[in-house]
């Protein structure tokens, strides 16, 4: 196909769509690794992990309720409260005692992490491709601009925005959000004014693992659940908020619309190479901005 | 005194422990020991799922096969975990080599570890190497040497089949899409190459490769959709192929384009998909447990259903034939000898649960007959299967032997 033959207005608006509908579930996962990130000061590589047990769980559900809608609708909202859980158990077991270790420390920790993770989600799902269904209402697609877009696509696009007001909310106008804040900012500060460090900390972790699995449970009806699907997730996300601004939620959000829309549009002009767009757009931010599109907090 | 002399009789009783359990390792090396096959795959990471199944039909076939024993012999095996790597895929070859002393090497999923396997291990020590799942066409193509076998189907197979099947459909137009490596690539320029040989008026408007795995394939189907070819043939193999299929459900692209896939009618692909899975894409394949109908694949079914609660995939069925092959070939060869062994295999000729199939002498490519059909669901099945098949001749969907020859040569 001619590039000029593509560079239709319909095929620009309908790519730059698919595009922000797949930065949306980057940006729900990016979120909860850059709110760890911010206010524990934690790398943490099993973030991934923690998505992936967010697909199996809602898969999980969705097939105790028999494949039903109400399954589905369940498995999103109970799938993120169990890598919750997940989250809060290695938290209180082992992240608490590391925190005053250097990076490469916990970057080495939560790698292995990651590792354990993965068997884990072998030995308890066992390694075959798992799928869950969308109910009727989102499933298949509806024509805009001309092509077809997927209705679940649609989908994410009404729920990442609601999750970043509700983040925003949360941590500029709730109390533990906003002393979240400020650990993330200076720490000692927040200790030293009496505040119990430790349990802000736990709870930070915890909203980030909620978010992983979020992602992992919205994912889940495009994809096949499968094992594995932790390491691409993990690299993208980490560029992400790389580029956001390390620990900067709004960075984030900025970082997955680019990542997002880079790739599809780069499926759009030269599909044979499309892969690389993304990192190019990474690579051209790091070189403008070397500490990321926003203010980071590190 | 006294002290030194419980001493000495530590030693004293240390000693013969240890000449004891020397002479007790002995006889195992002295004494005819069994036939030992090395398996080698990946069993941790997504592909585990192949490995695995595979490895179940192995040990179904090996207690059939050592009921009445080889040669007197039994055939026994150890495994060892690729990890879908290559630099550990030839450590653990070495190591069946050079320590668990196998008389043959077989497995393997990922055709990197194939191919590398096979030249820096098989070739080189002369130990026998069949692969049972990894399709590049290279391994018994132009890198195919006297030690190397394949049971698994191949990108040469495949590609001429999805040739076959288009070339007698009117379409004009083509856009491929697929896997950005050496599966994918291989599979599209051979599909591309014979379609145009045989209808030399079709016309490719397009490709896509995206990244093998590539959860989010919106954009790329979209893409297509908006250029509006005749067809669209995909080139995917493994976790992508069940997300292409669910994108191609999502956007309601079979309803609006040929498609054919290179195994989008593998129940492994089908199955986890249940009834997400789109209808009407025309797939190729060489195993499906419902097809062929006949007495011989049902038991060999049943027989799997019984041991393991669910039915066999390609794998599998890759894997039996392979462990029927290696009996038929000790027994051929009448020793346990690693040429004899060879010499027998080659232009040998098994039972299957598909009939009588010949691992042939001049690639070591065994042959196998390809099921054209298309994705359909039927209400005996939660899951889509293939259906209106039509069986393509194993020997017409493979390169001749003068095509191989010239290949090697090349090299």
């Amino acid at each position: 196909m001619e590039l000029a033959q593509s560079l239709t207005l319909s095929n620009l608006g309908i790519h730059l769509l698919v595009g922000l509908s797949r930065a949306m579930i980057l940006f729900i996962v990016a979120s909860g690794l850059s709110f760890v990130l911010g206010v524990l000061r934690v790398p943490n590589v099993a973030h991934g992990s923690l998505y992936m047990i967010g697909a199996f769980s809602a898969f999980s559900i969705f097939n105790l309720f028999g494949g039903s809608p109400l399954g589905f609708w369940l498995a999103l909202c109970l799938a993120p409260f169990v890598v919750a859980l997940v989250g809060l158990v290695a938290e209180r077991s082992l992240f608490c005692h590391l925190y005053e270790r250097e990076h490469l420390m916990l970057l080495l920790f939560t790698f292995a992490l990651m590792l354990i993770l993965g068997d884990l989600v072998k030995i308890f799902w066992g390694s075959d491709y798992r799928s869950i269904m969308a109910p009727e209402v989102l499933r298949g697609s509806i024509p805009v601009l001309g092509s077809s877009f997927p209705k679940y696509n649609l989908f994410l696009l009404i729920i990442g925005p609601l999750v970043a007001i509700g983040l925003y909310f949360f941590t500029n106008k709730t109390k533990i959000g906003k002393i979240a804040r400020a650990a993330a900012v200076d720490r000692e500060m927040v200790g030293a004014i009496g505040i119990n460090v430790s349990w802000v900390f736990a709870f930070a972790f915890v909203l980030g693992c909620f978010l992983a699995g979020l992602g992992g449970a919205m994912v889940a009806p495009t994809i096949s659940i499968s094992l594995g699907m932790d390491h691409d997730i993990v690299i993208e996300t980490f560029l992400i908020v790389t580029i956001g601004g390390l620990g900067n939620m709004w960075g984030a959000l900025i970082g997955s619309l680019i990542f997002g829309i880079t790739q599809s549009f780069g499926v759009l002009f030269w599909p044979q190479f499309a892969i690389v767009f993304p990192y190019i757009a990474v690579v051209i931010v790091l070189i403008w901005k070397p500490t990321g599109m926003l203010k980071s907090v590190w | 005194m006294k002290k030194t002399g419980s001493f000495m009789g530590f030693i004293f009783i240390l000693t013969v422990c240890l000449l004891a359990a020397s002479f007790a390792f002995l006889p195992a090396h002295a004494q005819a020991r069994d036939i030992k096959v090395g398996i080698l795959d990946a069993y941790t990471g997504p592909a585990a799922v192949f490995a695995n199944d595979a490895l179940k039909a192995f040990k179904l076939a090996l207690e059939e096969i050592n009921k009445e024993g080889v040669l007197g012999k039994k055939i026994e095996f150890v495994t060892r975990d690729t990890k879908f790597k290559v630099d550990i895929g030839l450590n653990m070859a070495k190591e069946l080599v050079m320590r668990e002393d196998v008389d043959l090497i077989v497995g393997t999923i990922n055709s990197g570890v194939a191919l590398a396997v096979s030249d820096a291990i098989s070739k080189k020590e002369k130990v026998p190497f069949i692969v049972w799942i990894s399709k590049s066409e290279n391994i018994t193509g132009k890198k195919g040497h006297r030690y190397v076998f394949s049971t698994a189907d191949n990108t040469a197979m495949g590609g001429r089949s999805g040739a076959y099947a288009l070339s007698r459909k009117p379409y004009k137009t083509y856009w491929i899409a697929g896997d950005d490596y050496s599966y994918g690539h291989d599979l599209a320029n051979t599909a591309w190459e014979k379609l145009k040989a045989a209808k030399p008026d079709v016309e490719k408007i397009g490709e896509s490769w995206w990244k093998p795995g590539e959860p989010d394939l919106i954009p790329y189907l979209t893409n297509i959709m908006t250029a509006k070819p005749d067809a669209v043939i995909f080139c995917t193999g493994g976790l992508s192929m069940a997300n292409v299929l669910k994108a191609v459900k999502t956007t309601g692209m079979a309803e609006k384009f040929p498609i054919w896939v290179h195994t989008a009618t593998d129940h492994a692909v089908l199955k986890p998909l249940g009834a997400d899975a789109p209808e009407g894409v025309m797939g190729t394949m060489h195993y499906h447990f419902y097809y062929p109908e006949i007495p011989e694949n049902k038991a060999f079914v049943d027989a799997f259903k019984a041991a393991y609660g669910e039915p066999p995939g390609f794998p599998a069925f890759n894997a039996y034939v392979t462990a029927k092959l290696i009996a038929e070939a000790y027994r051929k060869a009448g020793a346990v000898d690693k040429e004899k062994f060879v010499d027998a295999l080659e232009g040998l000729k098994v039972d299957t649960p598909i009939g009588m199939l010949e691992m042939r002498a001049c690639d070591h490519q065994m042959v196998y007959p390809i099921f054209l059909g298309v994705t359909k669901k039927l209400p005996q099945y939660d899951f889509a299967v293939s259906s209106d098949i039509v069986t393509l001749p194993g020997t017409e969907m493979l390169p001749t032997c003068e095509e191989i020859q010239k290949a090697r040569s090349a090299q």
